[in-house]
């Protein structure tokens, strides 16, 4: 089986169409797009997904650049403004590394994953969508171009010192593209969602579900319930900007842009691209130990738990008074609870170890080191967001806030690496080298950890809310470490998107199965 | 029972209509009003939350129509078409439109800020998706032979298809030619005008006296011929057309070079 291979054969063969005795002029007929083609008329999910997940680590490696310029604008060696060329400038790439390591990396990644595995996992041909799959990934790419480009041209999510003519223009094309690739995403959610609920096989219950897939459905509902308050919070943004005073809300100028959206990510919402991580690391310790959870209905109910504690359209506090909402019993409890489902889910995964082949080869598998690597950075941001909830500690409107950012998202891109080994004949792609996969997960899991400590201890050391950490003068060591951090992830977002690249090659079925 | 189409927009109406709620009462919504659509207190945000409604509005009148008329059930299909067994799963044919439809939306995303011209073009664009994709995937659903299926698309969709486009390419080419002719200089636009129709003339020639030439030969130059035609076009109306110089007795002469605002002279 190779990449290019046509969908329409996959789709004859899963209904039986493609017989021997088909006329002739059925081949005619249906004639198999030319390789060229096939990205854009493919109706084969596995296709869609390899798209997916090749741009979203190509925009992995460009985003993480960003963060390493925006870390090094904290190292007191070249004033911030100075290295992008203006304050404004340096805002708009602070919020463009937020969003696009959201919307353009983690969501997409996984989501892509999700197209090419959950079909087979659930015992269905091809996903509920297959058009709607395909108009996903063209319809976030789109956005995506228009969201970096409009960036790089004056837009993004606000601006510090007022928006001028020219910068209304971009910031409206920030917005219609944000909007854009809220919808594609949603597009591919639904698709994922109602592959898992309608064209499971007969007997499959819900609890019964694989992980993975299970864990896709909450995300995708999580992703429904968070992402369309999102794109009406645009809608408004953009009303205020675009449209007659009269119609107003708030404020389109200013940092007041950033303000309606930023919750989105900051938890609770941050967590919703973490759901899938978790189906991503049960299976992957399950495969490389050879093990079934003995209660995978608890694993059910872990991932399902976990998801209902992201969703975060309520926590918005642009139109609450912040102290009324962070200090709200609602939100703390939100914030310690969702320690609660990753320890249990670390639990299911030692069992897993436990019941398994605890082998030196097992152990040291890339998959069993990159889940509990992402395990561990998924738990640690969950416990500084606890943290960050305790009111006492002060640590609201610190780093702290992006130490909970980068352990998600950071964990994210490692889960990404692990499905992309143990998925990899789902994917139709070559096995991803396991020197590559390792050496991915080595520079992911160390960059994430400085991230998340150094961001943590920051937070602890400011004296007043500093969310662009630009006036922390008592910690320029910390802030070294944060340097060194985003070039290890930037490495290793580098490292992951050649490996999945040299991967992109046609292999025969029984070759691309890594175990 | 419940269609796959009817589940699909039904789900995205609990969406919208959750999301519209959480809106609500996170904008400033109070007492029922985010729940009994303002009836009994405040909704918060208006726009937002007017958005969100109506989407979760369209989404319930999509998904009542798809089961009414239960589209996507296998079983429904078979009855009608007399079939023995209900096919378990059914192909879905290799389309551009869901490409298609993205960079329409993409285009009206861009055009509503930089050129009403584009927004209209990518509004043209998605609602000329929207149509040939319901009809691919009416199609694809009709019978259990793709071929079959396709033949019935066609029988369709050509009628309208052949002579829609017909008429965009004539539009093109002559946009695209006359854009050409008015930029050259007189003796460069007869010149270009000779060539082009010999060209024609003897292409059409060749391919009447050799009907074995390849399909894909003959595409292949078509192509070539059309974006050489279309960029000509483009370029010429960047430059403008050439100086006309119009004189009292209405009869007028052009210097050959072209201007860069297109205006006549007087």
């Amino acid at each position: 089986m190779t990449l290019t291979e046509p969908a329409i054969a996959d789709s004859e063969a899963a209904s039986g169409a493609g017989d021997a005795t088909a006329p002739e002029s059925s081949d005619e007929a249906v004639a198999a797009p030319s390789t060229l083609a096939q990205p854009f008329v493919t109706s084969d999910a596995s296709a869609v997904g390899r798209l997916f997940v090749l741009a979203s680590l190509l925009l992995a490696l460009g985003t993480s650049v960003v963060g390493v310029l925006l870390s090094l604008g904290r190292t007191e060696a070249v004033a911030p403004w100075d290295l992008f060329g203006g304050f404004n400038a340096y805002f708009r790439m602070w919020t463009l590394y937020r969003m696009s390591f959201m919307l353009l990396v983690v969501m997409p990644l996984l989501l892509g994953v999700a197209l090419a595995v959950v079909p087979s996992q659930v015992g269905a041909g091809n996903v509920a969508f297959p058009r709607a799959a395909l108009a996903s990934f063209w319809s976030w790419l789109i956005g995506a171009v228009i969201i970096v480009v409009s960036v790089f041209a004056g837009g993004g999510w606000g601006a510090i010192d007022g928006v001028t003519g020219n910068e209304s223009d971009a910031m409206a094309l920030t917005l219609l593209g944000t909007g854009m690739v809220m919808v594609a995403l949603l597009l591919g959610a639904v698709t994922v969602a109602t592959t898992v609920i309608s064209l499971r096989q007969t007997g499959m219950s819900l609890l019964y579900v694989p992980p993975f897939s299970w864990s896709m459905l909450v995300a995708a509902a999580v992703w429904l319930f968070t992402l369309p308050v999102a794109v009406a919070n645009l809608v408004v943004i953009y009303a205020d900007l675009r449209g007659r005073p009269a119609i107003a809300f708030g404020r389109a100028e200013s940092p007041d842009i950033w303000l309606q959206l930023d919750w989105l990510v900051e938890q609770p919402a941050v967590y919703i691209m973490a759901v899938p991580v978790l189906g991503v690391a049960v299976e992957a310790v399950g495969a490389a130990v050879g093990a079934r959870s003995s209660r995978p209905e608890a694993i059910t109910v872990i991932v399902g738990l976990f998801g209902l504690l992201a969703v975060g359209g309520w926590s918005q506090d642009y139109f609450t008074a912040p102290q009324d909402l962070r200090d709200g019993l609602v939100y703390v409890a939100f914030g310690l609870a969702a320690v609660l489902p990753l320890v249990a889910l670390a639990g299911g995964a030692a069992e897993l170890v436990l019941r398994g082949a605890k082998t030196p080869d097992r152990l040291l598998d890339v998959r069993m080191v990159g889940a509990g690597a992402a395990l561990k950075l998924l738990g640690a941001a969950a416990l500084v967001g606890a943290l960050r909830v305790i009111e006492p500690l002060d640590l609201l409107e610190t780093t702290a806030t992006w130490a909970v950012f980068h352990g998600v998202v950071v964990a994210g891109l490692i889960a990404s690496v692990v499905a992309l080994r143990n998925w990899s004949q789902e994917l139709r792609i070559g096995p991803l080298s396991a020197v590559v996969g390792r050496g991915a997960i080595a520079l992911l899991a160390a960059g994430g950890g400085l991230l998340v400590l150094s961001d943590l201890v920051s937070g602890f050391l400011a004296d007043a809310p500093d969310l662009m950490a630009l006036s922390l003068d008592g910690s320029a060591v910390l802030n070294v470490v944060v340097f060194v951090g985003s070039i290890l992830v930037a490495a290793g977002a580098a490292a992951a998107a050649l490996g999945a690249v040299s991967a992109l090659r046609p292999v025969p079925v029984a070759e691309s199965d890594p175990a | 029972m419940f269609t796959t189409g009817f589940k699909f927009f039904f789900g995205l109406f609990a969406a919208f209509c959750a999301a519209a709620l959480v809106y609500g009462y996170t904008t400033g919504g109070n007492h029922v009003g985010p729940l009994s659509l303002g009836w009994k207190g405040g909704v918060g945000d208006h726009i937002g939350y007017g958005v969100l409604v109506g989407l979760a509005g369209v989404s319930l009148t999509i998904s009542l129509v798809l089961v009414s008329f239960r589209d996507a059930d296998a079983a429904a299909q078979a009855h009608l078409q007399n079939l023995a067994e209900v096919p378990t799963d059914q192909p879905v044919s290799a389309s551009f439109w869901p490409v298609a439809a993205s960079f329409g939306a993409g285009a009206a995303a861009v055009g509503s800020v930089l050129h009403p011209m584009v927004f209209v073009l990518g509004l043209a664009v998605i609602v000329l998706s929207t149509v040939e994709w319901t009809m691919d995937a009416w199609a694809d659903r009709a019978t259990g032979d793709a071929a079959v299926n396709r033949e019935l698309r066609n029988r369709i969709m050509a009628p309208i298809e052949i002579p829609v486009i017909g008429a965009l390419a004539v539009g093109v080419v002559v946009l695209a030619a006359s854009r050409i002719l008015l930029t050259v200089s007189q003796l460069a636009a007869v010149t270009v005008a000779g060539v082009v129709s010999a060209l024609i003339l003897g292409g059409a020639w060749v391919y009447a006296s050799r009907p074995g030439l390849g399909r894909r030969l003959v595409r292949v130059l078509g192509a070539v011929g059309a974006l050489l035609l279309l960029m000509g076009g483009v370029l010429a109306a960047v430059a403008g057309e050439r100086d006309f110089h119009h004189h009292t007795d209405d009869t007028h002469e052009e210097s050959g070079e072209p201007t860069s605002n297109g205006e006549h002279g007087g």
